[in-house]
């Protein structure tokens, strides 16, 4: 059905509320990557086979993620005039104690993680889901979410992405209506200069201007992309937009391209997420048969489509002039700016690039008012910004947080810590262009500003944490490899300078290397900061600039010591157990003598470094698997 | 040069392919993904760049350099049953290293010592098996995980790849 007016949207919106508040119950298996990763599709179908068994009556659907990876399967249940009720790590087994408690009239509440019991999506009305079940937790009561702030994610794991219907009951498109019915681009314009959103790919340039550079420029034809290449490893928080809201990019796009007038738009997307790539390539083709997209917008004349491109591989292509020889079929090599995507882009013409994310607070900026946004964050950082939590932490998950909370929130209060009895020894933010902070400056505030200071960067999102476990020269090490062969090679700090400094790296932790090749090290990556063509090339050298800076004590040791007291760099050390061993005890020669039954030989092996075994046996970190710490 | 005579049904294929990505934004990555995907081995064979050249009227060279700076376009048949490592940080700081150092043994494979700083890619000498990595799946929550034939196992260990290995090795159901 053609969309054409205020009343037809609302018309199907009155459709899509039977769907998302149906009068019986409705069941919502969260079907994300994560939770498919985790067995939501055989959760689903035991649903599917219980019901029908029990002869249950329940509108059985799928949802996004609700952000908490660590506790997938997560499955909403909804009784008429009852709470939302979300249970976690749901089995096939459990799900017949669901049903068959429902076929009761009840929810089995021990096994509920939480409850919802009203949700604001913030572009519509406030949706009361019931209230009752007291000895359910509320959702904002638990420590994973009890710091968050749902913007971004209002709809994710709550709605279904594969209808659009549903996100236009829970007011998706009224922005987009709102805006076409009768604001001006420049009110747009200035509503988010107002709101003071800043670019969520990382580099935290002001929205709202670089939406007025690009409008200022003259021209007929004009494009605006979405940047959906999110490369950094250990980020995957544009993923989980894409797979659990497709249509908020979308109408954040239709917006930004009314406000520009810009007629068409390319998603440029990672093809290493074939779910997100099939929900987007779906979600536009609704947008087309309800007339959101193509021509005479809600009957206005504005004209906009969408089309989808998908990358083929290549980190470089993140950076905005890559991204544009990747569309135009080229190899994706940045060019030098100026020109600006926004004076000359795509086929020449004027360009607009924003960050998935960037994009989907569009809707909401549009929907409660540019000053409303600012009361959350900082003054000079506002709103939130969505993190990928992951790497040694208890729990895993994307996690919204307004800007300028401190990192030890993040890590110890909804991370949980690392769960087992490994400390934290840091935390990596911004993937290869970021750079690793010390527990010691946990009080940090995450912001662009703050973490800029540190040497690291706000970046996508990505933010991994790392233990005692993990060997600081090694992560160095990781992420100059990961760069190094993703250089595009054309300009030669970066192409050159990052060859050397790993081949450093390799040494340091092969035990080959020596004292002076650190300063070498330090200038090598001040240089490429300072040279390299592209965002990849200047920022390459962070991690290592950083752990240079916080960790230095752990490059000397490799280096004077022949030690990595993590335990990662296998050419200094002969096992795990003797690295561990603060006298770098014969473990694997006693376990040998042991083998073969030579029990004399073995207990004075011992003897031949300790004379007190007992009483230092327990300092030892290393246990193999199986073996009880 | 043309796509050889025995290939002739493909020949259409490949036309349908560049039809449907006529004027589009990306057009040449869209048509090489699309193509390769039909390839039951997976790659690009440089006849059928030479097709795609004529077609489109895109120079040799140019697809030619396409074709090599991205990871995902394949110029070697790939192996029966693909497995693929994800080198991600979250991965890294749960020891994916290993698990891929664990699969190159068992599977027999070298690495060849001049592709350094390249992407890590080997067949087995059997043509069973293509080993390679990812720079991140984005399934970060899972680490470490490991895709074989286009499923992603996560929270992988050493004992859990060798039986998995195993059983697709043994055209067993997984």
């Amino acid at each position: 059905m053609k969309i054409t007016n205020y009343d037809s949207l609302q018309k199907v919106k009155v459709e899509g509320l039977k769907k998302y508040l149906p009068s019986k119950t409705r069941i919502a298996v969260g079907m994300g990557t994560c939770g498919i990763g985790n067995g939501a599709d055989l959760v689903m179908a035991a649903f599917s086979r219980e019901l029908k068994k029990k002869k249950i009556d329940a509108h059985l659907t799928k949802t996004g993620c609700f952000g908490f990876c660590s506790q997938e399967p997560l499955v909403n249940v909804h009784i008429p005039g009852q709470p939302l009720v979300i249970f976690n790590k749901v089995s096939p087994r459990e799900v017949k104690d669901i049903v068959s408690a429902l076929g009761k009239g009840f929810l089995p509440e021990k096994k509920a993680l939480c409850k919802i019991e009203s949700w604001d999506n913030l572009t519509g009305e406030v949706v009361n889901f019931g209230a009752g079940y007291p000895q359910i937790p509320l959702w904002n009561e638990i420590e994973f979410f009890k710091y968050q702030k749902k913007i971004v994610l209002r709809d994710c794991g709550l709605i279904n992405p594969e209808d659009i219907e549903e996100y236009i009951a829970v007011g998706g498109y009224s922005s987009l209506q709102k805006v076409l019915g009768g604001v001006s681009p420049e009110q747009v314009i200035e509503e988010v200069k107002i709101s003071k959103l800043r670019g969520r790919g990382g580099a935290g340039f002001p929205t709202g201007r670089k939406w007025e550079l690009m409008k200022n420029v003259p021209g007929d034809v004009k494009y605006v992309i979405c940047n959906a290449d999110e490369g950094d490893p250990g980020a995957y928080m544009n993923r989980n937009e894409i797979e659990s809201s497709p249509h908020m990019l979308i109408e954040g796009m239709s917006i930004g391209a009314y406000a520009m007038a810009a007629q068409s738009g390319v998603v440029y997307i990672r093809a290493e997420y074939p779910l997100a790539v099939a929900r987007l390539k779906h979600a536009i083709a609704e947008a087309r048969e309800y007339g959101f997209l193509g021509k005479n917008i809600f009957g206005t004349g504005f004209n906009f489509d969408l089309e989808l491109v998908e990358g083929a591989g290549a980190f470089v292509c993140g950076e905005e002039t890559a991204l544009i020889a990747s569309i135009e079929g080229k190899a994706g090599r940045p060019r030098p700016r100026p020109p600006f995507p926004a004076q000359s882009g795509l086929w020449g013409k004027p360009t607009n690039i924003n960050n998935v994310e960037t994009w989907c607070n569009i809707p909401v900026i549009i929907a409660k008012g540019g000053a409303w946004f600012t009361q959350t964050g900082t003054p000079a950082s506002a709103g939130t910004k969505v993190f990928s939590l992951v790497g040694k932490v208890k729990n895993t998950g994307l996690v919204e947080l307004p800007l300028g909370a401190p990192l030890q929130t993040l890590v110890y209060n909804i991370g949980g810590g690392t769960g087992t009895n490994k400390k934290v020894k840091a935390m990596q933010s911004g993937g290869p262009s970021g750079g690793c902070i010390p527990v010691e400056l946990f009080n940090t505030p995450v912001d662009y500003e703050s973490l800029a200071e540190l040497g690291a960067i706000m970046g996508s999102g990505g933010m991994v944490v790392m233990d005692d476990d993990n060997c600081m020269v090694d992560v160095a090490r990781y992420f100059t490899e990961f760069t190094t062969s993703e250089s595009c090679g054309k300009c030669t700090p970066c192409r050159e300078g990052l060859f050397q400094s790993l081949k450093i790296l390799k040494n340091i932790t092969q035990g080959k290397a020596a004292l002076e090749d650190v300063p070498k090290l330090k200038d090598l990556g001040e240089i490429i900061k300072d040279t390299a063509l592209c965002q990849l090339g200047q920022t390459a050298p962070n991690p290592v600039l950083t752990t240079l800076k916080y960790f230095k004590d752990e490059y000397d040791e490799h280096i004077q010591a022949g030690k990595c007291r993590s335990g990662v760099c296998p050419e200094l050390f002969i096992s795990p157990c003797e690295n561990s061993c603060p006298l770098h005890m014969n473990i694997p020669g006693f376990l040998m003598l042991l083998k073969a039954n030579d029990l004399n030989q073995a207990f004075e092996s011992i003897y031949q470094d300790n004379p007190f075994p007992a009483s230092s046996g327990p300092q030892g970190r290393y246990r193999p698997a199986g073996i009880p710490g | 040069m043309s796509v050889a005579q025995s290939q002739l049904p493909r020949e259409k294929e490949l036309d349908k392919v560049i039809l449907k990505f006529q004027d589009k934004p990306g057009l040449l990555l869209g048509i090489l993904e699309e193509i390769q995907n039909l390839n039951p081995q997976k790659y690009l064979p440089i006849e059928v760049l030479e097709y795609v050249s004529q077609k489109t009227d895109i120079p040799l060279s140019r697809i030619y350099s396409v074709v090599t700076f991205y990871a995902f376009f394949n110029l070697k048949p790939q192996g029966k049953h693909s497995i693929i490592i994800c080198r991600g940080t979250a991965c890294h700081t749960r020891r994916s290293k290993n698990l891929l150092e664990y699969l190159k043994t068992m599977l027999n494979l070298q690495e060849d010592e001049s592709q350094e700083g390249e992407k890590l890619f080997l067949t087995t000498a059997d043509n069973k098996f293509t080993l390679r990595t990812v720079a991140c799946f984005g399934q970060c929550a899972l680490a470490p995980v490991v895709e074989i034939d286009g499923k992603i196992y996560s929270h992988m260990t050493e004992n859990k790849l060798k039986e998995i290995v195993k059983r697709v090795a043994a055209g067993r159901k997984l």
